[in-house]
């Protein structure tokens, strides 16, 4: 689930580019299915299972049936909406198997929306000795078929077994077939090498598409479409590993009018996002270099994610312009991102200004470099940017090269700010690693906060011999403070990440239904 | 309605609303058990509830069962929207998982039943228009079909094969992939 960094995504692709087909075939595999697993973390869980996770054993004659039920035939005296129902919820092959049931059964595979997930197809004794490259012959020739066979409508086609570049006539096909029978969810991992291969422009006439993910390919080049190109249903988009200009998501984004909600991962290139849409309501970026997200004119935008976007090497330019809506932001990295807001860059003592300032901003996340100065000064004036935010998300960084700590006396001369002082209803502190800067903040926080209710220290896992002693011990630390707010209770525990560092759920944050995703960062879903 | 403060919302909870089994029996639960059935919701909103609520397709054994699941799930409905009233705080989603994993051995145990209670359930679920339950039923059956053949299906199930041999092996020809 928890995607490594991204040194660790770029390190693997170099790996990959420069050592290509010379490497040694089954550490290649290894490597491929390392980063497959990546991209994976990103895309949306499979609609089908291959396991039977709900055990029923009727197998025995009558099992379990009791009376004269044993002997009926209950099953097919359903209606045909829910037999087509249990049909969609099976893998590919075991849905089409029931047409051979019986008379009754024989119609509804055909009539039930096709749900095809294409690493189900390749049966689990195969994969074992199958290379990689016949077991993507394999899946290829099979969903070839079923694309065929099946008239649709494809509710869900999930392929992430095919190495397309051998197989460039069957994806013209493919994408052919899958926009005649009107596919509405589609997820399509190319298998490398190569890592570019083109996508089809035939992509875009995949009018019904409601949910699209894409991972590794060249993203078609937009300026050679016919006019009226568009995904006029396209509600969600994922856009994993792939080479792509940045004028060509320009135009997916001018082109997808009810998209809500985007997602790029993993890009192969540095990205310039531009975001105009009057639809967005969330946007992630994630293992990416960002060179820049510019907020131009998003009136419906509510949250804007990066994760682990590699700021630090690019200085990542973050801009703000029309989004009145914009409820959830993070993580920015004070004194690394630089912070613009309508046409003021954000510096040390930039006063708050109403041009200067995003109020409807109520979740706010941040990673800090306690013990590297010149960042750890800016963070109070990035917090004067978001005066009304409630729940406040610190990150402490691991600082290879510390330049030195900021005082008590320091936080409380410079970062009394509105949001601090007033609004601030939870605060939690993510990786705290027991130095005094990072204590020094937190003291300052319970001293001013005078709103705040919850205080909880999330301990960076691994970083201390007994959790439960240094729990303890911040707790006594913290016991002296006067707080400002007498009601704010405290909690201190300790990440549930191993491998220490902490998560990005890209499901979490989609889901309308949970009101802060970075909640998420500390604790497995 | 839609102005009721705070006191009048724990009175609607509470409202009681009396359902009746086809064998003629009364079963009596709160308007928020029973509105997880969208059939009983549209009609207590047309205001044809009073006397109670005839089910001639459910019979008592089943309907005491298909309000055993609502009961529950009606508690963790009220749960969820208790915790996006506000900022989820940490505690608070340890609670919530907690809750999830109970409520998900609760529907595995609810499915421990034999054949017959399992179509009458999917049955009930799909009159009542209970989509939860439904959702759980039919993964259930679904599950129990997973990776056999059509022999063994139609063994398991009762199913005749009607078919005749040129029949069957034309199905097996057309998707000859499923069967390899």
């Amino acid at each position: 689930m928890d995607p490594p960094p991204l040194i660790a995504m770029e390190r693997m692709l170099h790996q990959l580019v420069s050592l290509g087909t010379e490497m040694d075939a089954l550490l290649l595999d290894q490597t491929m299915e390392r980063m497959y697993g990546l991209l994976r973390s990103c895309l949306p869980d499979s609609p089908v299972y291959a396991d039977a996770f709900l055990s029923a054993d009727f197998s025995s004659p009558g099992g379990g049936g009791g009376g004269s039920g044993a002997v009926e035939d209950r099953i097919s005296a359903l209606p045909d909406e829910i037999l087509r129902d249990v049909i969609s919820r099976l893998p590919a092959k075991d849905a089409a198997r029931t047409a051979a049931l019986s008379s009754r059964w024989r119609p509804l595979w055909r009539s039930a929306p096709l749900v095809l997930v294409d690493t189900l197809l390749v049966p689990d004794e195969g994969s074992l000795s199958l290379s990689r490259e016949a077991e993507s012959a394999a899946a290829v020739a099979a969903v070839s078929r079923i694309l065929e066979t099946h008239p649709g409508p494809f509710r869900s086609v999930d392929l992430a077994n095919g190495a397309m570049d051998a197989h460039r006539a069957e994806l013209a096909r493919w994408f052919y077939l899958l926009a005649v029978k009107g596919v509405e969810e589609l997820v399509f991992v190319n298998r490398p090498f190569p890592l570019d291969l083109p996508l089809p422009p035939a992509i875009f006439s995949l009018a019904s598409v409601r949910r699209l993910h894409l991972a590794v390919w060249r993203f078609p080049n937009t300026a050679d479409l016919p006019r009226g190109a568009a995904f006029p249903h396209l509600r969600e988009l994922g856009l994993g590993c792939v080479v792509m200009e940045d004028r060509d998501l320009d135009f997916v984004l001018a082109r997808s009018p009810v998209l809500e909600t985007l997602v790029f991962h993993s890009s192969q290139k540095q990205v310039n996002l531009r975001i105009v849409s009057s639809s967005l309501w969330c946007v992630q970026l994630c293992m990416c270099i960002v060179q820049e997200v510019s907020v131009v004119d998003a009136p419906r935008l509510e949250r804007l994610f990066l994760w682990e976007t590699a700021g630090d090497r690019v200085g990542t330019r973050v801009k703000f312009g029309y989004a009145p809506n914009l409820q959830a932001v993070g993580f920015l990295v004070p004194g690394v991102h630089v912070l613009e807001i309508g046409d003021a860059v954000i510096k040390v003592g930039t006063k708050a200004t109403p041009k200067t300032v995003l109020p409807s901003v109520k979740i706010l996340a941040l990673k800090v470099h306690f013990r590297v100065r010149n960042e750890a000064r800016m963070l109070p004036s990035f917090l004067r940017c978001f005066p009304s935010v409630e729940a406040l998300h610190i990150q402490s960084e691991k600082d290879d090269q510390p330049t030195g700590t900021l005082s008590h006396k320091f936080w409380q001369e410079a970062c009394r700010t509105e949001c601090v002082q007033s609004h601030i209803r939870e605060i939690v502190f993510h990786e705290y690693r027991g130095k005094r800067s990072e204590l020094a903040f937190l003291k300052f926080v319970l001293e001013n906060a005078e709103a705040l209710q919850q205080m909880t220290i999330v301990l960076a896992n691994g970083t201390f011999s007994s959790g439960v002693a240094e729990a303890a011990k911040l707790m006594k630390d913290l016991s002296y403070v006067k707080r400002a707010s007498e009601s704010c209770n405290l909690v201190v525990l300790e990440s549930s990440n191993f491998e220490g560092g902490s998560f990005w759920c890209c499901q979490a944050a989609f889901d309308f239904s949970v009101t802060d995703p970075f909640y998420y960062c500390y604790t497995v879903y | 309605m839609a102005s009721a403060g705070s006191g009048d919302e724990k009175a609607a909870a509470a409202a009681m609303i009396t359902l009746i089994s086809s064998d003629n029996e009364k079963f009596e639960v709160t308007e928020a058990t029973a509105t997880l059935s969208q059939t009983i919701r549209h009609m207590i909103e047309d205001g044809c509830t009073d006397g109670g609520v005839p089910l001639p397709n459910v019979t008592s054994k089943i309907l005491a069962r298909v309000i055993e699941y609502c009961k529950k799930h009606a508690t963790a409905a009220a749960g969820e929207e208790g915790s996006s009233s506000s900022f989820s705080d940490a505690a608070f989603l340890e609670v919530d998982r907690a809750f999830l994993e109970e409520l998900e051995e609760f529907d595995d145990a609810f499915l421990e039943v034999d054949r017959a209670t399992l179509f009458d359930l999917i049955l009930a679920a799909n009159y009542l228009d209970i989509k939860g339950l439904l959702n759980l039923t039919c993964q259930k059956v679904a599950d129990s079909v997973k990776g056999k053949t059509p022999e063994q299906i139609r063994e398991m199930y009762n199913i005749v094969n009607d078919l005749t041999p040129e029949e069957e092996a034309e199905i097996r020809r057309e998707t000859q992939w499923a069967f390899e």
